[in-house]
């Protein structure tokens, strides 16, 4: 009997859940991303790294991301890296996972004053005029827990992993970020925000047909809400936010085993800006649309790469998102079986 | 007051004749009516009881002995456990250890080297070709039941597997089925993807009525659309008033093991202990169903099969989920089996139908698809490559996959016996059998005294039948039967059609057997065998543990003899080349296997959930 080679589709089998990590999408501008709430065995660990570049044009508009305000008539180009720290366990008895997001990169913005209250020019800015910022260092770190409501039981061994056929699943998930990213408050560009924020969600899936790697497809419906603390110090004034309502969403399918790719959906609402009681701007509506393409390298590492655009909502807001992505995950069982494997 | 003509004889008025006249009639009427009446009913019933029984033979493809609830399975069969219960189990039925060798003596009465089978037709060797028997499909020196019955005034029907030839004049409806719907290769996907075992021919051949089915029908799944076919063929014809021979042959379970959609999770984790926990459990339910008698010598788990207590619970479930799958298709089948019956019972012919149903040949434990797949590179890794490369584990089962069972399982459907499909061990030839219907006596027993041959069918049939056995059969010459007819024996007149001094031979690949009474020898390649002759007592031994040459050489001898006679009388041809010739590179030399060995002292048996609490994490 060919016992090694059932053990090795065993493993392999194991590897593929193991290597679908979550990995929340640390800066507030993009997406979780397609597949980020798939649980995995407990003890499996992962890091991910991904580099993001952002474009965004602001012809009208104030604001794109929560924790930049975007004045009228400028541009912006970011390239952001974040890294991902992400280990799955059992919490009150169901799966879970952490993810601890640390971002960091810089941001280069060209605006145009002519539209800009003069209180709220930043010093040495003459109104009428054109001015260029920029940032760098650490964005604000965060952590998000997430939780699985229903559908889908503890994973705790290989056993568990095998009889897992899941079909709808609902999470629930809390995000805190903290406020010690590069913060400069004569400055209208910055990596961090100078205030707390966070975020809860309820993300929701469902498995069409079958769950074996190379066949699976899902639907990923994820509603969640931002609330922000207020920054006391944006120029020196006093910055509050509306809460931010999100959907996010994704129908991803394997094309083999190895390969899967994703259409993705990123709608925002709200986020209305008030500095010092005041209104500035219109809250935000902008709808992107993108897709990703997710490839196993080896049995540890898959790598994703990713295209979203502004399509729908405030037209004058106009954006686009490219993401790289390396995604390494281990459980020590799989790594112990290796090691025997090799004679090691 | 009368009248009064002129002969002064009373006249009796006109009225009242009349009157008393149609009194008269009417009595007349009643009592001829009722004579009539009375003598039509009697004639009916004269003739519902001279009315010649239905037939329906049900063959299962690699079905084991013990997988029926009624023989100590665990696999839910409420329909064919039912059928027990009105007929009678037989516990020791014979068939050949493969499949187109059963079907030829089946259908023929006589032996497979007489029938054209002296090989599969897929095996045979260079040094048999062109010999007599070796034809590898079904020769013209035999005549099948169904031409017979056909010829007899029987409607003839066949839905399943065929696998006794391809061409014209060699499918069931050239050797006497009037309606088919056939498989005519060994097996294929069960599904409409219609791929074929064999890369020679990749796509599986059907015919329907005689007539090549190009494409079959959106959603087929064989054991359904066998049942619906057969529903559908005695359907059109009953009208008539003719009886039927039905013979559904299916193809489940035999691999790749598929069923439909709904029926994947049928048994999920049903298996998982293992199989050295399940072949326990069913021992102990042959021996409380008098299947297999306490204290005789069942087999050892097989030497090359791990014992399965020793093995990760993970991996426990990956090779349970085959067993899953294969209890689901044999339950389907069941349930279709059901489905046939109670169309049965609908038209009034239930209880006037023999059912026989049985299985081809043991549990299938060979790597077929490992073997149909070859090597990379080669035209049959292609053919898998196209049509079923998928073994994920939550995906086998469905269409484009092929999973079996294996050896670790196909010991289990076995019990007690040793090895299975393919070996002339008990494991291989012995099969399930249960017959029932009209005439059949002892509704509920269990026949263990009958030695009966799968040979023996064809002369059940045409005796039940009141047809006869031809010599010569459209200018050929037929070959006598070989089996002997059962039905003084379900009559309840005798417990066997055979005495201790008949005997049964076997030869496939090159593996043989003789049984006498208590005794068998077989021969087998390495490791399987010794390469020579060996020796068991049957009713002792089932499990084919302990050769008895050295003690007894004498009845080795006879039965040794026996052989030859076998050889002579059937023109065996033994050849030059076997698919278990390398066996003995493949597989270690058997060793006695001992559940408890090596020991582990203090915790004999850990229970499973305790074991996958301790190691699962």
């Amino acid at each position: 009997m060919k016992t090694g080679n059932r053990q090795a589709r065993l493993w392999a089998f194991l590897l593929a859940l193991a290597i679908i990590l979550s990995f929340s999408g640390p800066t507030l501008a993009v997406d979780d991303g397609a597949r980020a709430y798939w649980k995995g065995r407990s003890g499996t660990q992962g890091v991910s790294f991904q580099y993001l570049h952002f474009n965004v044009n602001a012809s009208d508009s104030q604001q794109f991301d929560p924790g930049a305000y975007i004045y009228p008539n400028s541009d912006a180009d970011a390239n952001i890296f974040i890294a991902t720290w992400a280990p799955h366990f059992t919490l009150f008895n169901r799966p879970s996972f952490l993810a601890v997001n640390i971002a960091g990169g810089s941001v280069d913005a060209d605006v145009n004053t002519n539209l800009i209250p003069p209180q709220y020019l930043p010093p040495g800015v003459s109104p009428g005029s054109s001015f260029s910022q920029s940032a760098s260092g650490f964005a604000d770190p965060n952590a998000q827990l997430v939780v699985n409501l229903f559908g889908t039981p503890p994973l705790r061994s290989g056993v568990d992993l095998l009889n897992y056929e899941p079909t709808w699943t609902l999470d629930a998930a809390g995000l805190l970020a903290f406020p010690i990213g590069q913060y400069n408050s004569d400055k209208l560009v910055n990596m961090g925000q100078n205030r707390w924020y966070g975020r809860i969600a309820l993300p929701f899936k469902y498995h069409f047909g079958v769950f074996d790697p190379g066949h699976m497809t899902s639907l990923e419906v994820t509603p969640s809400v931002w609330l922000f603390a207020d920054n006391g110090n944006f120029l020196g004034e006093k910055l509050k936010n509306d809460p931010m309502w999100q959907l996010e969403a994704h129908l991803t399918h394997d094309f083999t085993s190895s390969f899967f790719g994703s259409l993705d959906l990123l709608y925002r609402r709200g986020f209305q800006s008030e500095i010092n009681g005041t209104d500035v701007g219109e809250g935000l509506n902008i709808g992107n649309l993108g897709f990703t393409l997710n490839y196993q390298a080896v049995d540890n590492l898959a790598i994703r790469a990713g295209f979203s655009s502004n399509v729908f909502g405030d037209s004058d807001l106009d954006n686009s998102i490219i993401r790289i992505q390396f995604v390494y995950a281990w459980h020590p069982s799989t790594e112990n079986m290796k090691k025997l494997k090799s004679g090691h | 007051m009368q009248q009064q003509n002129q002969d002064n004889r009373p006249i009796i008025a006109r009225r009242t004749f009349l009157k008393s006249a149609s009194i008269i009639a009417l009595l007349l009427c009643l009592s001829i009516t009722s004579t009539l009446s009375g003598l039509f009913t009697r004639a009916a019933e004269a003739a519902k009881k001279n009315k010649r029984p239905n037939f329906l033979l049900i063959v299962a493809d690699d079905l084991g002995y013990s997988d029926l609830g009624s023989y100590g399975g665990e696999i839910n069969t409420p329909v064919l456990d039912n059928l027990a219960q009105k007929g009678v189990r037989y516990t020791n039925f014979y068939v050949s250890p493969t499949c187109s060798p059963t079907r030829s003596m089946l259908l023929t009465g006589t032996d497979n080297h007489v029938a054209g089978l002296g090989n599969m037709g897929e095996f045979t060797n260079p040094n048999q070709m062109g010999k007599p028997g070796y034809e590898g499909v079904l020769n013209k020196r035999v005549v099948t039941v169904a031409s017979l019955l056909r010829d007899c005034g029987y409607h003839t029907y066949m839905t399943g597997k065929w696998h006794l030839g391809y061409k014209p004049d060699e499918i069931p409806h050239a050797r006497g089925f009037e309606r088919d719907f056939s498989l005519l290769s060994g097996g294929g996907s069960h599904f409409d993807d219609q791929w074929n075992v064999e890369w020679q021919r990749p796509k599986a051949p059907y015919t329907e009525d005689g007539r090549p089915l190009e494409k079959l029908p959106k959603g087929f799944y064989s054991t359904k659309n066998y049942t619906d076919k057969m529903i559908q063929f005695i359907d059109e014809s009953r009208k008539d008033g003719k009886p039927f021979f039905a013979y559904m042959a299916f193809t489940a379970p035999h691999g790749p093991l598929h069923v439909p959609d709904d029926w994947l999770r049928r048994y999920k984790n049903r298996y998982d202990e293992g199989w050295d926990g399940i072949r326990k459990k069913r021992l102990a339910r042959m021996q409380e169903l008098g299947i297999v008698d306490k204290g005789v010598n069942t087999a050892d788990r097989l030497w090359f099969v791990p014992r399965s207590t020793a093995l990760t619970p993970a991996l426990r479930v990956m090779l349970g989920r085959k067993m899953e799958l294969y209890a689901a298709m044999v339950e389907y089948m069941d349930e279709q089996i059901g489905r046939v019956f109670e169309y049965l019972k609908e038209i009034g012919e239930y209880d006037n139908t023999v059912v026989i149903f049985f299985s081809d040949n043991g549990a299938e434990g060979n790597d077929l698809r490992a073997m149909l797949a070859g090597r990379v590179g080669s035209l049959g890794f292609l053919h898998a490559m196209n049509n079923f490369a998928e073994n994920g584990h939550n995906y086998i089962g469905r269409k484009g996959t092929y999973a079996e069972a294996g050896p670790g399982w196909a010991q289990v459907s076995s019990v007690p016996f040793r090895l299975y499909k393919g070996f002339l061990t008990e494991g291989g030839i012995r099969s399930p059998l249960i017959v029932s219907g009209p005439g059949v006596q002892g509704a509920g027993e269990l026949n263990k005294e009958a030695i009966l041959h799968v040979m023996d069918i064809t002369p059940t049939l045409l005796e039940l039948a009141g047809c006869q056995h031809p010599a010569t059969y459209k200018g050929h010459k037929v070959a006598p039967m070989q089996g002997k007819s059962w039905v003084t024996m379900i009559e309840g007149k005798i417990q066997s059609p055979r005495t201790s001094y008949d005997w049964l031979g076997w030869e496939v690949f090159g593996n043989r057997a003789i049984r006498q009474g208590d005794w068998k020898i077989s021969w087998h390649y390495r490791p399987f065998g010794t390469w020579d002759w060996q020796l068991f007592n049957i009713a002792e031994d089932p499990g084919e543990q302990y050769d008895l040459s050295d003690k007894f050489p004498e009845k080795r001898k006879v039965l040794i003899a026996l052989w030859d006679e076998y050889v002579k009388m059937n023109g065996v041809v033994l050849g030059e080349r076997s698919p278990f010739e390398a066996s003995r590179k493949a597989l270690p030399d058997p060793v006695p296997e001992f559940d408890n060995y090596p020991p582990v002292r203090g915790v004999e048996a850990i229970p499973y959930e305790k074991l996958k609490e301790l190691l699962g994490k």
